[in-house]
């Protein structure tokens, strides 16, 4: 079981497009995942046992597990490179 | 006519998700998918509904007994962007003012007006929430349309002259962020900066630091600024020790619970959001164009996280300074950064300068939301989100766009009107200069 954070600035609305998007992803490909969301700030306290962050908003520091930029799950401009990054990580 | 005033009558929690419901029919997205979609935004509602009670009914008489006890006006519970959109999408003008803001940007689109497509269908609550609250002063839905017509081609605009410090500063290539807190506030950050420039031996200092969150970090997760928020109110109030204890553990609650409720609304909006997207995508798309999204892709930024933790105590501060002030800061504090984000980009990067304009923006989001407790309160008591207290928000309701566009329809506060309009106007067209003159 893989786990995976999304995180935006608020935990309601990128995060939540970007979530359900990964869910599908990950279903589509058999990869058994939990899919959480978080702000954010809370990355830092949040991050243990994770496998994968992907966050909407670009973060500057480093969490010491993959971070993938998720903003193609909202504006749609290279969302396949994107979805592949996540499967690579995960696979 | 006696069938739709049963549906209005039954309250947002049902007529939303068999709105939801139809226009997912109406969109082709099949029965079962509707279906789901318009029950989870009525969970997202009851949820809402839920957490705002159990911050009013805790808080609320906290803070009031707090205010009492040591003179201090902050008896009004901030209830944040996450107390203030159900507010918006739970007016009857919610279902008006999707397809009313969606319209103005394809119109603006397509004579030029704007390089802006926006597709964040969530955002709209901030244009939603503006006619919800004109609709609340004067009781004319025309009226609401047309304050949600104008926030909306405004919200754009603004967009377009802050696209350029989006993509260079925060190097979001092709991003514009049309809405929320942070660009309605970054015109007066654009004049202050202009100012300091100015002003020998200020315009030098420069505070530019990553060291702020290694440090101060975990005081800018919601958790803690809930606990230590209910602590120190319920021991200011002159709570007995156990009841300091369990007003910060609920007030903790309050501030992880509230996302994650709002959430399920976002789910609910998901059909109507792709469906509009999809529109979008098809007619505008290329170099010529900024996709338009949420201000909250700026929250990562590590001068935005420095400024953010700076302002969760200084905004409380601004709070008690405000002479007559009643509104206590708190729905709003875990996300206090969408309010200074853009202003981080205008200022690039320097903190000191982030630190000054923010705090004029504060004070000015902070004395608007003051002045609309009143009709604050009355929509959410007619939304159904509240049935007792006085609420207010920093986010949306302290937007000078919104209490500007109340007060030209509902005019009661004439002298707040004319400073806070005369220094809008004044940072508005002081911004389109420097836009014009590719300083920003």
């Amino acid at each position: 079981m893989k786990k995976v954070l999304v995180a935006c600035g608020g935990a309601v609305a990128t995060s939540t497009v970007a979530a359900n998007k990964i869910r599908a992803l990950l279903k589509e490909n058999n990869i058994d995942a939990d899919v959480s969301q978080c702000r954010v700030s809370e990355l830092g306290s949040k991050v243990s046992g994770t496998d994968l962050i992907v966050t909407t908003a670009k973060v500057d520091k480093d969490y010491g597990v993959p971070v993938i930029h998720g903003l193609a799950f909202i504006s749609g401009v290279g969302l396949d490179k994107t979805k592949k990054e996540i499967l690579e990580v995960l696979q | 006519m006696q069938i739709l005033q049963y549906i209005l009558d039954l309250g947002p929690t049902v007529m939303l998700p068999l709105v939801i419901f139809i226009l997912g029919i109406c969109l082709k997205q099949g029965i079962g998918k509707s279906l789901r979609s318009g029950i989870t935004i009525g969970v997202g509602f009851v949820g809402i509904n839920l957490v705002i009670g159990l911050l009013t009914d805790n808080l609320g008489p906290a803070a009031q007994e707090m205010a009492d006890r040591f003179n201090l006006g902050l008896s009004v519970v901030d209830v944040g962007w996450p107390g203030a959109s159900p507010m918006a999408w739970s007016s009857t003008i919610a279902m008006v003012a999707i397809p009313v803001a969606i319209l103005v940007n394809v119109l603006m689109l397509v004579t030029k007006m704007t390089r802006v497509v926006n597709v964040d269908i969530w955002n709209i609550w901030h244009m939603t929430f503006t006619g919800a609250i004109i609709l609340a002063a004067t009781g004319n839905f025309w009226f609401a349309i047309i304050g949600v017509v104008v926030h909306s081609a405004f919200v754009y605009k603004l967009g377009d002259w802050f696209a350029p410090t989006v993509n260079k500063h925060f190097g979001l290539e092709g991003i514009a962020i049309p809405h929320g807190s942070g660009t309605w506030s970054a015109p007066f950050a654009v004049v202050i900066d202009a100012i300091i420039d100015k002003i020998p031996g200020v315009k030098k200092v420069n505070i530019n630091s990553s060291k702020i969150e290694e440090r101060f970090g975990v005081v800018g997760e919601p958790v803690i600024i809930g606990a230590v928020l209910g602590i120190v109110i319920g021991f200011l109030a002159g709570y007995p020790v156990s009841d300091v204890l369990q007003l910060g553990i609920q007030m903790a609650a309050v501030m992880v619970l509230m996302p994650t409720v709002v959430k399920f609304i976002m789910e609910g909006l998901m059909p109507i959001a792709e469906a509009a997207q999809a529109i979008l995508d098809k007619r505008f798309q290329g170099q010529q164009y900024y996709i338009g999204l949420d201000p909250a892709l700026l929250l990562g930024n590590s001068q935005v996280v420095a400024a953010s933790l700076i302002f969760v105590p200084l905004t409380l501060v601004i709070a008690i300074l405000i002479p007559g002030n009643q509104v206590l800061p708190f729905g709003d504090l875990a996300t206090i950064g969408f309010f200074v984000s853009m202003a981080v980009g205008i200022h690039k990067g320097n903190l000191f300068r982030t630190v000054i304009s923010g705090a004029f923006i504060m004070s000015i989001t902070i004395w608007i939301a003051n002045m609309m407790v009143g009709v604050h309160t009355k929509l959410a008591t007619d939304t159904g989100n509240i049935s007792s207290g006085q609420v207010a928000s920093l986010d949306q309701g302290g937007a000078p766009i919104t209490f500007i566009l109340k007060e030209l329809f509902q005019l009661q506060n004439l002298v707040p009107l004319l400073i806070i309009g005369g220094i809008y106007v004044f940072s508005i067209i002081f911004t389109y200069v420097q836009f014009k003159r590719e300083k920003i």
